[in-house]
């Protein structure tokens, strides 16, 4: 009798705990709780991290240099190499790769042919010394892999015998670059520009709605690829790099701004604010203070599933060769020699990035979803 | 009547200021390229031998009329503009509106076609995966539609492009074969064009379906717990037949709606996809114009036309809501 009571009061209370857990979690809390629970996002958060990583340490991740300087010249649009344990003469523990000898001579017609040699093996080494990089603004050579002999292409060569393994891990970091500043812009104009619309509404919002608007109705990509067009070929690359990313954060703002703006607009009449209002606080102040902060997550997650339409476009302006040129690394850059029948008949290792690519944006989708469905407070109720 | 009349010209009215506001940004944007019209042309024939003088710059320019102000170029523009006239390329030296033509309307045709054929999947799939239980379906309409995002069209043109080459040994681009490449317009010619124009449709409409069902999508599960579907199906109507007349019938609007916004989408890709599959149409010319010779005069001319184009259709989309959907209609007749 006692006992079945005691039980009884645990449960009530263990209950009343969670329930007060619940309650006074902070949103963070809530949105990380909602969000652990979705498998594929999860993943998806996971694959990015480590993708990020890579790209950041992607200098001691390769083994060459992405630029002109850590070319191959005795191996362009060579073969991947891939590493194997054992062939026919025997056995070794650690990996290896065939030496390749290039060779001319009467029976080649005077071309220059690669042959693989199989007898003479070259071993995978851990943390050679190689071409020099600065990393977190330290100079080092240590990589995390190479050959003891000549060089090793995971992914191949292309035309110029750049190491396609290199380009691929360092264009991750171009793009996240590239993405990261678009965003921040996209996110200053939105804030600024949606923020002004839906705060004071009236004449203001109708005339920057209508601008807005028209902004929109223009198709963006080619309305950018004009400006691009326009940048002047003698700029150097770093100021290439910071003009495209400028590109694409105004290609981001006016959906963002529109967001921004039915949020205040629905947010401005609550009884909160009109409190602030009688207290004598001052426009900025409210809009900074209790405006923005209430739908903070909402645009974090915006941001978040922006993201990789800002790489995507950034890749096909450099595609095309608006965007980002040599010696800078990118997916579009790597991918614009790709559709010359010669490529596309026996160098077809010049894709390999793009898987790299696809699963980066899949990842990014995968948890701006994740994030979106956690941060909306009613997403549990609607199912 | 006189109500929807007086909707309709707002809404023509607002179309007009749009385009009048764009017509701006672009000629503003053709302005700032450095060099004009007339130092291009001057330029052209001195490399052809002949000696240029600052007074020949001068008269070039008069006689184009680039020495008026800024403002008064801009309305001649746009006037012009209105009338489908855009003077002549500063490059190549020939009417855009002739050189556009054809190019431009076969362009829209295969926007166009794309979003259809985006709507045809779209609907009744989104309609299907909002209403189904089933977590195969679900799940496998979820990764087709994240694939759909992930890979924008012209990363899957390559993809094509790269497969048909090694299987087939043909790169299947191009909009016409050789003989009927400059050909007028026959029965045969079309038949060559649709032969090679469902690629490219294809590939335009990839994501535009992948974006349409996810919204199908949204908007049908979200009626489709309402109360008055339930009532519906409590009076005895049930299936297919509750679907379309009840929650398909409500998520159809915001759908008609953003038609102009998914035509916008498809624009962004058709230059890139048309520089892949070696289309030749207005996509491409306007990469020639951006990216191989700075032809600002044509370039102005394709993306004030593709804008005008979106801006056509929300007005379209606009009417055609205002006559099915009773709640406009009603708020427009009183």
């Amino acid at each position: 009798m006692t006992d079945t009571a005691t039980i009884e009061e645990t449960d009530v209370d263990v209950d009343q705990s969670r329930k007060e857990a619940y309650f006074t979690a902070g949103q963070g809390q809530l949105i990380w709780s909602r969000f652990k629970k979705q498998r594929a996002a999860m993943v998806g958060a996971a694959v990015l991290i480590l993708l990020v990583l890579s790209g950041l340490f992607a200098p001691f991740l390769t083994p060459y240099d992405p630029t002109i300087k850590g070319r191959n010249p005795d191996y362009q649009n060579g073969a991947p190499n891939i590493p194997k344990f054992w062939d026919e003469n025997g056995f070794s523990f650690r990996p290896f790769i065939y030496t390749f000898e290039r060779t001319r001579s009467i029976e080649t017609n005077f071309r220059w042919v690669t042959k693989v040699n199989r007898d003479k093996r070259r071993y995978v080494v851990l943390f050679p010394q190689g071409d020099e990089y600065t990393l977190f603004w330290m100079k080092f050579n240590t990589h995390l892999f190479g050959v003891d002999e000549g060089k090793i292409h995971l992914f191949g060569t292309d035309g110029t015998g750049k190491d396609i393994f290199s380009r691929t891990f360092h264009s991750i970091n171009t793009s996240l670059a590239v993405g990261t500043i678009g965003v921040l812009i996209a996110f200053v104009m939105a804030l600024i520009i949606g923020g002004v619309s839906g705060y004071y509404g009236g004449w203001t919002d109708s005339i920057l709605q209508m601008v807005t608007d028209a902004v929109r109705t223009i198709p963006a990509i080619p309305l950018f690829m004009a400006i691009a067009a326009f940048i002047p070929p003698e700029i150097s690359s770093e100021g290439r790099f910071f003009i495209i990313s400028l590109i694409l954060g105004f290609i981001g703002w006016p959906t963002l701004a529109r967001r921004v703006r039915t949020h205040l607009l629905t947010e401005r009449n609550q009884e909160y604010v009109l409190a602030a209002q009688l207290c004598g606080a001052s426009s900025r102040h409210i809009i900074s203070r209790h405006l923005l902060p209430s739908f903070t997550s909402y645009i974090i997650v915006d941001l978040i599933i922006s993201f990789p339409y800002m790489v995507l476009s950034e890749t096909a302006l450099s595609f095309i060769g608006l965007g980002l040129k040599e010696p800078v690394n990118s997916l579009g850059v790597m991918l614009q020699n790709v559709t010359k029948a010669d490529v596309l008949l026996n160098y077809q290792w010049n894709f390999i990035p793009v898987i790299f690519f696809i699963v980066l944006v899949l990842a990014f989708v995968f948890v701006g979803d994740g994030l979106r469905d956690a941060a909306d407070p009613y997403s549990d109720t609607k199912k | 009547m006189f109500h929807f009349l007086q909707f309709a010209a707002t809404r023509a009215a607002l179309a007009i200021v749009t385009l009048i506001m764009v017509s701006f940004i672009v000629f503003s944007l053709m302005e700032l390229v450095p060099g004009d019209c007339a130092e291009r042309y001057l330029a052209f024939k001195n490399t052809q031998g002949n000696q240029i003088s600052i007074a020949d710059i001068e008269a070039e320019r008069a006689r184009l009329g680039l020495d008026k102000p800024y403002v008064v170029r801009w309305g001649k523009w746009i006037v012009e503009a209105f009338q489908g006239e855009f003077g002549d390329s500063c490059i190549l030296r020939v009417n855009i509106a002739q050189l556009l033509g054809e190019k431009f309307w076969i362009s829209l045709v295969i926007c166009l076609t794309s979003l259809l054929l985006a709507y045809l999947i779209a609907v009744p799939v989104g309609i299907i995966s909002a209403t189904s239980k089933s977590p195969i379906v679900n799940n496998s309409l979820r990764l087709v539609s994240y694939l759909g995002l992930a890979m924008p069209n012209f990363l899957l043109a390559l993809m094509i492009m790269l497969f048909s080459t090694v299987v087939f040994g043909d790169s299947l681009t191009g909009l016409f074969s050789k003989e009927f490449r400059d050909a007028d317009w026959s029965y045969e010619r079309v038949l060559d064009f649709l032969s090679r124009a469902w690629l490219p449709v294809f590939i335009l409409g990839w994501s535009a379906t992948a974006f349409a069902i996810q919204t199908v999508r949204a908007l049908m599960s979200d009626e489709v717990g309402k109360l008055y579907v339930l009532a519906a199906a409590a009076r005895g109507v049930s299936g297919r037949r509750l679907l379309w007349r009840y929650p398909a019938r409500h998520s159809l609007g915001p759908i008609i709606n953003s038609l102009g916004f998914d035509l916008n989408r498809i624009f962004n890709e058709l230059p890139i996809v048309a520089l892949i599959l070696t289309l030749t149409e207005a996509g491409a010319l306007l990469i020639e114009a951006l990216a191989r010779s700075n032809d600002q005069q044509l370039a102005g001319a394709i993306i004030f036309l593709l804008t005008a184009s979106i801006v056509g259709i929300n007005f379209v989309t606009d009417m055609i809501l205002a006559i099915t959907d009773p709640r406009v209609r009603r708020s427009i007749l009183g």
